[in-house]
C-alpha cells in the first residue's frame, strides 16, 4: 500500500483543480480507514465516520502539505480525532467484544475448543486493557499496532512530537503488559498459535 | 509473543470491507465533490467519478444528494412509527368520544353541556378526524423532508415536538394517555437523532465545503 500511496500528494494537488480526483484517494484508502474505525467504534458508527473522515479531508485538501507523499497519516489523524468525538461508542465496542468473548463457541475438537477459549480470553483481556488506557495512549498504541504506522507517521497524524509518541507508546505497552501478566492466557495463546 | 504481536494477531481477524459497504460513504463524498466550486470545470471527470467502483456497485450514484446517515434513517423510521401511533391515537380518541361525558370536553375554555355535546357530536367527530389526519400528514411530511436532508424539516420537527409536549396534558383514559406518551417518546427519539453530530453534515451539505473544517484538533498541522 505504501508504494500505491506514494503519489497521494499528486492526487491531492490535482484535486484542488479537479475535485473529482479526490475520489481516487477514497478508493485507495477508505477500506483501511473503515476497518480501523470499525475496530475502534464498531461497524455501524464506522459507516458514518469513514464518510466524515473523507469529507473533512476533502474540505481541507488545500491545506495539505504536498511534501508528504503518503496521505495515510493525515487520514488516520482525522479519523482518530473523529473517534475522539465518539468515545462512548468506542467504550461500548470494547464492552460488546468482551461480552461476545465471554460466550464460548460451539463444541468441537478439544484442542480447537481450547484454542478458541484461550483466544477469547485474550480478546477479553486486551479489550479490558485498551479500555483502561487514556485516549492519547490508546491512539498511539493502536495506530502503531493495528495500522502499522511508524513513529514519524503517528507524530504527523496526531500532531505531536515523536518523543511524545515514544513515551505514550511505552506507557500504553507497559499497562497492557501488566494486564496480560496477571494471567497465563498470553503464554497459552502463544503456545497454541505456535503449534498450529 | 509480546503485546504488540498479540494486538496485531487479533486485529487480523477484522477483514477489509466489501466495496458495497463503502458505497454510502463514497456517495456522500461524491456529492460534496459535485458541489465544490471547482467541480464544474472538469465535467467528463465528474461524470466518471459518479460511478461506483467494484462489482457490487456498478450503478450510477444517482442524485447528488448523499444518502442519509444511519441516525437520520432511524429518525425517519421513528417518524413513520409516529404516524402509525397517531393513527392509533385517532382511533382510540374516536372510540372515547362515544363514551364521553360533557364535563370532560372543553371547547375554547367553555365546558359543554350534555345537550350541546349531543347536538355537536358530528362536528366534534369531524374536528377530531381532521386534526388527527393533519397530524399524520405532518409526521409523514417531516419524515420525507428530513430523509431528503432539508434542514428546515429538522427545525420544524423540533418546534412541532415542543408544541406536542405542551399538549400532552390534555388526554383522558389509560389507553389514550398511553398512546399519547408512546407517540411523544417516538417524537423525542426522532428529534434527538436528527440533532446528532453524525446528522449535521447531511443537513448542511452546501456549507460543508466552505465551512466544515473537520474534527477539532490539528490533524493536518505539520510539526
Amino acid at each position: 500500500m505504501r508504494s500505491a500511496a506514494a503519489d497521494d500528494a499528486a492526487v491531492i494537488e490535482s484535486s484542488r483543480r479537479e475535485p473529482e480526483r479526490f475520489a481516487v484517494l477514497f478508493d485507495r484508502h477508505a477500506p483501511h480507514i473503515y476497518r480501523y474505525l470499525a475496530r475502534r467504534a464498531g461497524p455501524q458508527v464506522a459507516d458514518d465516520l469513514v464518510a466524515e473522515t473523507f469529507l473533512a479531508a476533502f474540505a481541507r485538501r488545500d491545506r495539505y502539505d504536498l511534501g508528504r507523499a503518503d496521505a495515510r497519516p493525515w487520514l488516520y489523524g482525522i479519523a482518530t480525532n473523529l473517534v475522539g468525538q465518539h468515545r462512548r461508542d468506542e467504550a461500548r465496542q470494547y464492552r460488546i467484544r468482551q461480552a461476545a468473548a465471554a460466550e464460548p463457541e460451539v463444541p468441537g475438537h478439544a484442542e480447537r475448543v481450547a484454542a478458541d477459549v484461550t483466544a477469547q480470553a485474550m480478546r477479553t483481556l486486551l479489550d479490558a486493557a485498551l479500555a483502561a488506557l487514556s485516549a492519547g495512549d490508546r491512539d498511539v498504541l493502536l495506530l502503531i499496532a493495528w495500522e502499522q504506522l511508524t513513529y514519524q507517521e503517528v507524530s504527523r497524524a496526531l500532531a505531536i512530537p515523536v518523543g511524545t509518541v515514544r513515551s505514550r507508546l511505552h506507557r500504553a505497552r507497559t499497562k497492557v503488559r501488566q494486564v496480560l501478566a496477571g494471567t497465563d492466557a498470553a503464554a497459552t495463546y502463544e503456545e497454541i498459535t505456535t503449534n498450529e | 509473543m509480546n503485546e504488540m504481536e498479540l494486538l496485531r494477531e487479533l486485529a487480523r481477524e477484522t477483514p477489509l470491507p466489501a466495496p458495497a459497504e463503502l458505497d454510502a460513504a463514497r456517495a456522500r463524498l461524491v456529492a460534496a465533490i459535485a458541489t465544490d466550486p471547482a467541480a464544474g470545470r472538469s465535467a467528463p471527470v465528474a461524470q466518471a467519478v459518479m460511478y461506483q467502483p467494484g462489482p457490487a456497485s456498478s450503478q450510477p450514484a444517482g442524485p447528488l444528494r448523499p444518502p442519509a446517515p444511519a441516525p437520520v434513517r432511524t429518525a425517519v423510521r421513528f417518524m413513520h412509527a409516529g404516524a402509525v401511533g397517531t393513527a392509533a391515537y385517532l382511533i382510540i380518541a374516536l372510540a372515547f368520544l362515544g363514551d364521553i361525558r360533557a364535563y370532560h370536553l372543553t371547547v375554547l375554555g367553555h365546558h359543554l353541556t350534555t345537550a350541546q355535546l349531543s347536538h355537536q357530536r358530528p362536528l366534534i367527530i369531524a374536528l377530531v378526524i381532521a386534526v388527527g389526519l393533519v397530524m399524520i400528514a405532518l409526521w409523514l411530511w417531516m419524515a420525507r423532508a428530513a430523509g431528503q436532508g432539508r434542514n428546515w424539516a429538522r427545525i420544524l420537527s423540533t418546534v412541532l415536538f415542543g408544541l406536542a409536549t405542551l399538549g400532552l396534558t390534555g388526554n383522558h383514559g389509560v389507553a389514550q394517555v398511553f398512546c399519547a406518551v408512546l407517540t411523544w417518546l417516538t417524537g423525542l427519539a426522532a428529534v434527538w437523532l436528527l440533532w446528532r453530530p453524525a446528522s449535521g453534515a447531511f443537513f448542511k451539505p452546501q456549507a460543508l465545503n466552505r465551512d466544515y473544517a473537520g474534527p477539532a484538533g490539528g490533524a493536518d498541522r505539520r510539526p
